[in-house]
């Protein structure tokens, strides 16, 4: 069996957003989930656009227009959803982000994985 | 509820493509917050919009099907009216390009811009012919600028007739469903 088509770096941080998101997946909330998995990277909206329309284009995502909104002058928003080929791209995503970080431990040592631990731990807040 | 001024809205509206106009536009307006930051938010937003569109949209087969169609026009015209000498003046083959090329870009953004939800059998004629009157343009420059690039309007007019009809029939029987007419093949 052909292996599906694997996702890029930020392909995988669009679909993470999307997959968190659920319901609530449109251009502007994307972005901002985006921006903040990304961190201190930016990410820009249109980016974020080019994305989505290429991810739609292997099927990992579908996207339907919702009802308008006044907030938006009247305008509807573009909401998506991930596919079951999105999912399994960004499973097999995260079993090499899991790989490489377990390999990574195994070089530089426990010692230094707590101390990202612990960073990481305060950027959540 | 503060709102983008209506006239940058409408200007911004008018540059994406209609497919995507609807939820850009309304994103856009939702990220509000100055005018200043709307039209920053803008100027780095649709031009992406635009690009990703036309990889949509663009079939490279088709394309280079009608980069050949338009320039065999253009080389069977420049042949067939006389001065064959045109064809090996310096330059002569390259100056046939400008017209293709130019004609090649246009039907690109005619596409990306295409709604397609409004298909009529005479689209595909309607879209050569505005991608040639680009041509047209860009010629019209060429002359009254005294351009020695500039194509004579003899073989302009007949590579032109030529391109119409290829196109238009290039676009019928192989353009995606999409920019296609309905009854098309």
């Amino acid at each position: 069996m052909a292996s599906p088509e694997s996702a890029g770096q930020f392909e995988q941080l669009v679909l993470t957003a999307i997959l968190s998101l659920r319901e609530d997946a449109y251009g502007v909330s994307i972005h901002a989930k985006v921006e903040e998995l990304a961190r201190p990277k930016a990410a820009s909206l249109g980016a974020v656009y080019v994305t989505l329309d290429r991810l739609e284009d292997k099927g990992f995502v579908s996207s339907w227009l919702s009802d308008p909104t006044s907030a938006r002058g009247g305008r509807a928003k573009r909401c998506y959803k991930l596919e079951a080929l999105g999912e399994r791209a960004l499973q097999e995503s995260a079993a090499t982000a899991k790989r490489i970080w377990d390999t990574i431990v195994e070089v530089w040592g426990k010692e230094w994985a707590k101390e990202w631990g612990k960073r990481w731990g305060k950027e959540a807040g | 509820m503060p709102a983008p001024p209506r006239v940058a809205e409408a200007i911004i509206g008018w540059l994406i493509p209609p497919v995507c106009r609807e939820h850009v536009l309304g994103d856009l307006h939702e990220r509000y917050r100055s005018t200043s930051q709307y039209l920053h938010d803008a100027m780095r937003t649709v031009p992406l919009v635009i690009l990703s569109r036309i990889r949509r949209i663009t079939d490279p087969q088709l394309l280079l099907m009608e980069a050949f169609a338009l320039y065999l026009s253009f080389v069977i015209a420049a042949w067939w009216l006389g001065p064959a000498s045109f064809l090996y003046e310096d330059w002569g083959l390259l100056r046939l390009a400008i017209p293709t090329a130019v004609t090649l870009l246009a039907l690109i953004l005619v596409d990306a811009y295409a709604n397609p939800a409004r298909r009529f059998s005479l689209k595909p004629a309607l879209q050569a012919a505005i991608g040639i009157s680009f041509a047209f343009l860009s010629q019209s420059i060429l002359w009254t600028t005294g351009g020695e690039f500039a194509v004579p309007w003899k073989i302009m007019m007949y590579g032109a007739g030529g391109s119409l009809i290829l196109i238009s029939a290039l676009r019928v029987f192989f353009a995606a469903p999409e920019i296609r007419p309905r009854g098309g093949a």
